[in-house]
């Protein structure tokens, strides 16, 4: 028997196997179980359970540094910076060997500014080379004097973020002087010079962090020639003080700042909406109390994340936040949508249902944004903290 | 004809792609038909005669030898109702039988897959709705795929080749995939997904007889109770459906040595679950009834299993309504032929139906290709 054409038929019939099966639903008749229905909730933390905690990233170890211009109420910033001894020697053919300096130049990084403002400077003044991180801006302010003045390194008006440089040499040298007593260590001190109030974030870690870069020209009398030499130096520490340290009010909501604070709110999250609902939208709302502060063109990066085990300021978050930018001079209601962190609460039977409110990583301790939002123990209901949830109640699947 | 048959299959398939049905939405679904491709052909008025259908165990008895079938349907249907048209497509296997005699005792025994109800459906409908007093649109799909299906052991048994007896033991099983989905316009919005499985056994016994008065005439019986069926959903006991008992008639009559005329009625009391669907939120269930009427024309007497013509129509109600108070039915013609090879050791059969169904303001009519293969090694 030739079963050729049955397997020819089977192969021309299975290859026609495409379902197409979306018909226009018309409610009631078509749709078994109904529609399902959106629901609405709003939940509040815990009257009193939520906290700031300040802390978190210190101005020395933060991504950027802050120079302002102008600012009021002490929230001025100067960036100070401290680089590494510089030998006054190298070693050629097993010689300790001295050298003519010929230049020195400085970059600096420019992370965000106000691209809208033109004329904007960045001004380096020497700086007694005992800083750390116990100096305040009144032992370095007496030092942002015309005296001490560098260099003043342009900011070019096309210049939106990048490096900016200056080179100075001949008599300007002499600006640069170490003394033996310093033991080769710079100090400088950044401050920013423009026509108007604002700042720039300037980057302090990495390639683009400031460099401190000396041209020497070395004398090699048994050879009779002159070898040119470079040594770049990158700072060993650099922070950034302002003139009066902000206080917390501990019935407010802290984000940001210097250092960095982040904010834990807790919430009670119902058995019912764990058990029984799928939730479709989860939007964070906070108020806050002034305008957020920051640059025009420099948005804050706010995020919130899930608490994994509830240990107060400690406590471990998940890895992937929900995130919002905000932008300097915002008033209303801060939303961030949280959905994606809600359903990790509905994803465990016991896990805490706790958010914690942060800023960017590279934006801790790094933002002129440092934005402050209504707790729970705000007398007035509306402003306080809040989760408003959307959810579908379980279908009710027809038996059939 | 060998070298052809391939060929005249690549011209017949793309015709007969076929779809699934609105009307399967409700209750258990759309009903199968337990009928082979044979007697698709003729309206399914040879159903109760055709040993290769599952629908009267009697039929057993007109098999000669050990025969195995198997059955490809496409379906490819235009359904209309209020919301809008759309053009549907689906393939299923409805009907797969082993049947044999068994030497020496002038019975015959067989054990058949046939499709009880299908539901496989996806509906979707897209709403306005008011979130957060914003309007959003959402798009809202319900989907379910799978169905039951009847799993028979029957046997019959021929006395003074007048009289055929047959009994069949049911086995209803199967399980439908449920899936809700919303998906919202706005992509702040999270889509929402349900799922669920619902799963479904019961059995039933079917008695049949077939009474054949001369050579030219025969009159056939069945009648059938599927008891209840029990209804889990994601394993857990949720309902119980009284299931139908059903009565058939059927008359064949050889009007000449060419042409063989057959008609059937079949009514299923399905009223008796009504309250159960009900229960548990449908619409309601309906007594139904099935008519049918066909014949087969012989082309060649010397070769009568070479393209035979065969030509039915069928009229049958539908047991599960989408709105209250009115009944869908459907309406049906078909026509088809098949031939037998390799000494009548493989055949072929090849139908074409063209259905209409309604019920109020939803209707859908498309083409109902069905191909059967038969192996009697």
């Amino acid at each position: 028997m030739n079963f050729r054409p049955l397997a020819a038929a089977l192969l021309i019939g299975l290859s026609g196997c495409q379902d197409e099966f979306t018909s226009p639903g018309g409610c009631p008749a078509l749709c078994p179980g109904g529609v399902p229905q959106v629901f609405e909730e709003v939940l509040t933390p815990i009257t009193g359970s939520d906290s700031s905690f300040r802390g978190y990233v210190q101005p020395n170890t933060a991504a950027a540094l802050l120079v302002s211009n102008g600012l009021t109420d002490g929230q001025e910033q100067v960036a100070i910076l401290l680089f590494p001894p510089r030998s006054d020697s190298v070693l050629v053919r097993d010689t300790l060997r001295s050298y003519v300096i010929d230049s020195v130049a400085f970059s600096l990084g420019v992370l965000a500014r106000d691209t809208n403002l033109t004329g904007v400077e960045l001004d380096l003044y020497r700086l007694p080379a005992g800083i750390d991180t116990t100096t305040t801006f009144s032992s370095v302010d007496t030092s942002f004097s015309p005296q001490n003045l560098v260099v003043g390194i342009p900011v070019p008006d096309s210049l939106n973020s990048g490096i900016v440089r200056a080179v100075l040499q001949g008599p300007d040298l002499a600006k640069l002087v170490i003394p033996p007593a310093d033991t080769g260590v710079l100090a400088l001190g950044v401050r920013l010079n423009a026509p108007v109030v604002t700042g720039v974030r300037l980057l302090a870690t990495g390639a683009s962090a400031p460099t401190f870069l000396t041209y020497a020209t070395l004398d090699v009398p048994d050879t009779g020639t002159a070898k040119l030499r470079s040594f770049p130096l990158t700072t060993s520490f650099s922070s950034f003080v302002p003139p009066i340290q902000q206080a917390d009010d501990s019935t407010l909501l802290n984000v940001g700042g210097e250092p960095s604070a982040r904010a834990l709110m807790r919430f009670d999250f119902p058995a019912r909406l764990r058990d029984s609902v799928s939730i479709v939208r989860a939007t964070l709302e906070l108020t806050p109390v002034v305008p957020i502060e920051g640059l025009p063109t420099d948005p804050l990066h706010l995020q919130a994340r899930a608490v994994v085990a509830d240990l107060g300021a400690k406590s471990p978050v998940n890895a992937t936040p929900a995130a919002d930018t905000i932008e300097a001079g915002t008033t209303g209601t801060t939303a961030i949508e949280v959905i994606r962190l809600v359903q990790l609460w509905t994803a465990t039977t016991s896990g805490p249902t706790a958010l914690v409110l942060s800023v960017a990583p590279e934006q801790e301790s790094a933002s002129f944004s440092r934005p402050v939002f209504y707790s729970t123990r705000a007398a007035d209901p509306a402003v306080r903290p809040r989760l408003r949830l959307n959810y579908t109640l379980k279908f009710p699947f027809e038996n059939p | 004809m060998q070298r052809l048959l391939p060929s005249l299959l690549c011209l017949l398939v793309p015709s007969i792609l076929l779809g699934q049905s609105q009307f399967g939405v409700r209750g258990l679904g759309y009903p199968g038909r337990e009928v082979s491709t044979r007697a698709l052909a003729s309206g399914g008025a040879f159903a109760l005669f055709d040993p290769e259908s599952s629908v009267n165990p009697a039929s057993l008895g007109g098999v000669k030898n050990l025969t195995a079938v198997f059955t490809i349907q496409h379906n490819s249907t235009t359904q209309e109702n209020p919301e809008g048209t759309a053009s549907l497509k689906d393939t299923r296997f409805p009907q797969v039988m082993v049947v044999g005699p068994v030497r020496q005792t002038g019975a015959n025994m067989g054990v058949s897959y046939s499709n009880y109800f299908s539901r496989d459906f996806s509906v979707a409908t897209v709403n306005n709705v008011d979130i957060r007093g914003v309007p959003v649109v959402t798009t809202d799909s319900f989907s379910s795929q799978g169905g039951l299906s009847d799993l028979r052991l029957a046997a019959s048994f021929t006395r003074h080749n007048r009289w055929v007896f047959g009994g069949g033991f049911h086995v209803l099983t199967g399980s439908n995939r449920l899936q809700s989905r919303l998906v919202f316009g706005d992509s702040t919005y999270s889509s929402s997904r349900q799922r669920s499985e619902v799963s479904y056994a019961g059995i039933g016994l079917s008695l049949g007889l077939i009474r054949q008065f001369g050579p030219q005439f025969a009159l056939g019986l069945m009648a059938r109770s599927d008891g209840h069926l029990n209804v889990d959903r994601d394993s857990l006991r949720v309902s119980q459906i009284d299931l139908p008992y059903s009565f058939a008639l059927g008359l064949h009559w050889v009007a000449s040595r060419k042409l063989d005329v057959a008609s059937h009625a079949i009514y299923r009391t399905w009223s008796a679950a009504n309250s159960d669907v009900l229960a548990q939120g449908g619409v309601g269930a309906e007594n139904t009834l099935e008519l049918a009427a066909g014949a087969e024309l012989t082309t060649s007497i010397k070769s009568p299993y070479l393209w035979p013509l065969r030509l039915g129509g069928r009229y049958a109600q539908l047991p599960f309504p989408l709105t209250p108070g009115i009944q869908p039915h459907e309406v049906g013609v078909s026509g088809g032929s098949g031939m037998r090879f390799a000494q009548q050791r493989g055949g072929v059969d090849l139908t074409l139906e063209y259905v209409w169904r309604s019920e109020g303001a939803y209707s859908e009519h498309g083409l109902v290709g069905t191909i059967g293969i038969s192996v009697r090694p």
